[in-house]
């Protein structure tokens, strides 16, 4: 089975100072695949992220996007030929309504988008209600609530019209039901032919919406897999949850 | 160049560095702690020196006696100017400190030109031209002086800032306002103490600038400049990031002052931003109270 | 820039600009426009009030300019009198060097001080906060200094002389319209910008520079931009301003008062809107004008920009536009308001 694959990264490094954040890291995802990326508290997803999409300069390694070497490409750059990002720690263009945010994406993105601010405007509307914030579309941004804010940081990603995906925890500190319709917005997103590599510590997400989770500790990969072999995994279970959490851990299994 | 022209000038440039070690020290801690770039700190600079001056001139204080003085009147002035004003929007966006604190200098110099006019002036008591040589290398005697006491005054405030209370709770709050208020820490009054200190360090350096060099009301801007550049060579935060700061510092004023004099500010000018572009840590990184 | 919170693109249409109070404050503005417009030819335009506009709307367009950089991309700068002082210079030298006529000689200033922008923008721009804005004092200092050591070329302390405009007699008005052209030029240049995606980039760098730059956003190229076009508008003014004055100075025309007015003018009129800055040039001259009128100060003049500094900055950082439109009452609490949110 020859699957297409749009993003590898070979031996990504990053250190911070004497910190390997990511340590030689090799990550393959195919076209079309929800990907999990899964790791405790500071094992380095979101720097991982930030190599990736040019956010951090990298220390060693390669990244490849559709085959195109794109180690140390600008973000912008990296942005326009096809990768978007969602951010962990939101952020929003305060100053500007939640139309206009989005429509920054549309205007920039993908291809340089080539859009006019008009154009623009108009096109991303039904992306706003997409992610459902239709009612909430003349606000500006310092005036949502975080889920909102969370939902902001989708729609912008998605107006720029992207192949590939990385939701950075967009679900953490949402409430059940609202996680629901987050995992219901992933599955929609990616039946649009949209890749995706999520990163989430909500574990019936991670094994609700992903085909394959990839684990990270201490920087370096630790497994990868089908989500539930993956996640029995005795090494991924100390490693990532700690035995503290292990009783809790298996709780949330058998709800999923 | 000859020998004795690079030699005195090393001579120079190590004397002139601790003076402007003690420019930059109270620069360096009001912009870790508090994140203020105190434009006014040369003006405060200024006014100590004419303090010095006055008393001087008026009642024949020995400049170096008239050293706590100056500092002390300056202390209470800049205890006074955070409390009372700058505290009153610190955590506003940079533009709003950075214009306060500009308005400040400009106020002070226009007030000092007003009243003392603009011209030259000198301290100079019966020992400001003497000296004594090493083969062919003059050093004055109070420029050693001056070096003397700004390390002692620099050495002063590294174990004030490690060893006391106060001086803890300013690193504290520099470190993460919110733990230090948690400790009891009041904000308010430190955030006061740590300007104070600062103005009180521009003024003692303002006192020993006068003894050696002549004086007028727009002397100050050139300090604040180069504190800022020294800060920025030596990367924000720490006393030896300073003193190594103002090393190089005065290397590259003393002789690009031998060598184009009329571009000397200039050339400083270019160095910090040549250094902001290529190294905006500074040189020795960052540490201490950031 | 004081708190750009709710200082979104407000005008990124001209639909409703007519409608409801806001309506009504630009029809005043639209007038008030066309009054500065007949405003020689009316029988009160003496000398002195030409003088005074003129200068007025040289300051208005420099800090349209300011509003650029400062104001929408957020990056305090601290040192476009530099790019007047070239523009002075560019076009004084072009003119007696090069023997120019006016206009060529104000494009070469006014190039001049872009490209200027452009080569010092790239490198400074990566700067941020205190670092980009004392990097900008730098340049602007030593700029001057060289200027004023560069005898041969700049004529130093004793400056370069321009010819007079011809016919003299009408050099008030000639003067007068080309400052108001320019910062009229500067208000639909700000207009038209805010409409085009370089817009929408200056404020989204503003409000999140990473952000911007992973949504596709060739920030640097933006913030060059904007850095030249503030640089254009104060290239152009100190052109004007040279050839009015018919004299150079580099210690006049390098002062970095001038940075602090083009500042001063955008944040009372508030910053990163397209009116603000003109507005406040006004505002700002009033001020002035009024405290030196009523107290009998003589030399304290900079006491008094400085005081005046303070005040807005300790009170009203975001403008005096929302009290003057009505939108918000003049009170003290409104007055404390600034302080409540940013005090310790
Ligand atoms: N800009 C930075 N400078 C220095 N260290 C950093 C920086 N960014 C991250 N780190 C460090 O790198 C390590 C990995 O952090 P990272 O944010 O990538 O972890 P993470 O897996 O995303 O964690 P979380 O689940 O909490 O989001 C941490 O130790 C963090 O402190
Ligand atoms: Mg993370």
């Amino acid at each position: 089975m020859e699957r297409e694959v749009i993003l590898e990264t070979k031996q990504a490094t990053k250190h911070f100072g004497g910190l390997a954040a990511v340590e030689k890291v090799d990550m393959t995802i195919y076209k079309g695949e929800i990907l999990g990326l899964i790791g405790p508290n500071g094992a380095g997803k979101t720097t991982f992220v930030n190599i990736i999409t040019g956010m951090l300069p990298i220390t060693s390694g390669k990244v490849y996007f559709k085959g195109q070497d794109i180690t140390g490409w600008p973000a912008f750059k990296i942005g326009r030929l096809g990768i978007a990002r969602t951010f962990q720690i939101v952020k929003p263009f305060r100053g500007m309504t939640v139309q206009e945010n989005v429509a920054v994406g549309a205007m920039f993105g993908h291809g340089g988008a080539k859009r006019s601010p008009r154009e623009a405007l108009e096109h991303v509307d039904h992306i706003i209600e997409f992610v459902g914030m239709a009612d909430l579309r003349e606000k500006h941004a310092d005036e949502l609530t975080l889920p909102y804010l969370k939902r902001l940081e989708l729609a912008k990603a998605l107006a720029m019209d992207p192949e590939l995906l990385f939701l950075d925890e967009v679900m953490a500190g949402l409430n059940t039901k609202e996680i629901e319709s987050a995992m219901e917005l992933v599955r929609k997103i990616n039946e649009k032919g949209i890749t995706i590599l999520v990163i989430e510590h909500v574990m019936k997400a991670i094994v609700g919406v992903t085909q394959r989770v990839f684990v990270l500790n201490f920087g370096q990969e630790l497994a990868q897999g089908a989500p539930q072999e993956v996640l029995n995994n005795p090494a991924v279970i100390q490693a990532y949850l700690g035995e503290k959490f292990v009783a809790r851990f298996f709780r949330q299994q058998k709800a999923a | 160049m000859e020998t004795l022209q690079l030699t005195q000038g090393v001579v120079n440039a190590i004397l002139l560095s601790g003076t402007l070690t003690l420019v930059a020290i109270g620069f360096s801690i009001v912009w870790g702690i508090l994140n203020i770039i105190n434009l006014a700190h040369g003006a405060f600079l200024m006014v100590g020196a004419y303090i010095t001056y006055w008393l001087f001139t008026l009642y024949g204080v020995d400049p170096f006696l008239s050293l706590p003085i100056s500092m002390l009147t300056m202390f209470v002035v800049g205890y006074m100017v955070q409390r009372y004003l700058i505290n009153l929007v610190i955590r506003a966006p940079l533009l709003v400190t950075f214009l306060l604190t500009f308005a400040l200098e400009i106020i002070i110099i226009n007030l000092a030109t007003f009243f003392w006019k603009g011209d030259l002036r000198s301290v100079t008591p019966d020992y400001a031209g003497l000296g004594f040589t090493i083969g062919d290398v003059q050093i004055p005697y109070v420029r050693l002086a001056a070096f003397v006491i700004s390390l002692v005054l620099t050495g002063l405030l590294h174990v004030f800032m490690t060893y006391t209370k106060t001086g803890n709770a300013i690193r504290a709050t520099g470190m993460d306002i919110d733990a230090a208020r948690l400790q009891g820490v009041r904000i308010p009054q430190t955030y006061a103490l740590t300007y104070a200190l600062g103005t009180a360090l521009a003024a003692g350096a303002g006192t020993l600038i006068s003894i050696s060099f002549p004086i007028d009301p727009t002397m100050g801007g050139a300090y604040t400049l180069r504190a800022f550049v020294i800060c920025v060579l030596g990367g924000l935060g720490s006393i030896p990031g300073v003193i190594l700061g103002a090393l190089l510092f005065s290397f590259i004023e003393v002789f690009s002052g031998i060598w184009a004099p009329s571009l000397k500010d200039a050339i400083a000018l270019l160095v910090l931003v040549l250094v902001l572009i290529f190294r905006p840590s500074g040189i020795a990184g960052k540490a201490f109270y950031h | 820039m004081s708190d750009q919170k709710k200082a979104p693109i407000r005008f990124s249409s001209l639909d409703g600009l007519f409608k409801g109070r806001q309506g009504v404050l630009f029809s005043i503005f639209l007038l008030f426009i066309l009054f500065l417009g007949v405003f020689p030819f009316l029988p009160f335009a003496s000398g002195f009030w030409l003088n005074t506009l003129t200068l007025i709307l040289l300051l208005a367009a420099m800090s349209i300019g300011w509003n650029f950089i400062g104001g929408y991309t957020g990056y305090a700068a601290f040192g476009n009198v530099a790019f007047f002082g070239i523009g002075a210079y560019g076009t004084g030298l072009s003119m007696i060097r090069l023997g120019l006529s006016f206009f060529p000689a104000l494009l070469i200033g006014a190039v001049a001080a872009m490209v200027f922008a452009i080569l010092i923008g790239l490198p400074i721009l990566r700067l941020k906060g205190h670092y980009f804005a004392i990097a900008t004092v730098a340049i602007a200092t030593a700029l001057g200094e060289i200027a004023d050591s560069w005898t041969s070329f700049t004529g130093g302390a004793a400056g370069i002389t321009l010819p007079f405009f011809d016919p003299i007699e009408w050099s008030g008005q000639f003067f007068y319209y080309m400052a108001y052209l320019l910062a009229i030029g500067g208000l639909l240049l700000t207009w038209f910008i805010l409409n085009r995606k370089m817009g929408y980039s200056w404020v989204a760098i503003r409000e999140d520079e990473d952000a911007a730059n992973m949504m596709g956003i060739n920030t640097t190229w933006s913030k060059v931009m904007a850095f030249a076009l503030s640089a254009l508008m104060a290239g152009l003014a100190g052109g004007i301003y040279a050839y009015w004055k018919t004299f150079v100075l580099a210690e006049e025309v390098f002062k970095i008062e001038y940075t602090l007015q083009m500042i001063l003018a955008a944040v009372l009129g508030g910053t990163g809107t397209i009116f603000g800055p003109f507005i406040g040039a006004f505002i700002y001259y009033i001020l002035i004008t009024l405290l030196v009128f009523f107290l009998p100060v003589g030399q304290l003049h900079a006491t008094i920009l400085g005081a005046i500094i303070i005040l807005v900055m300790v009170f009203t950082p975001k403008g005096l536009m929302d009290f003057i439109s009505g939108r918000k009452k003049l009170s003290i609490n409104a007055l404390l308001e600034n302080i409540r949110t940013y005090r310790v």
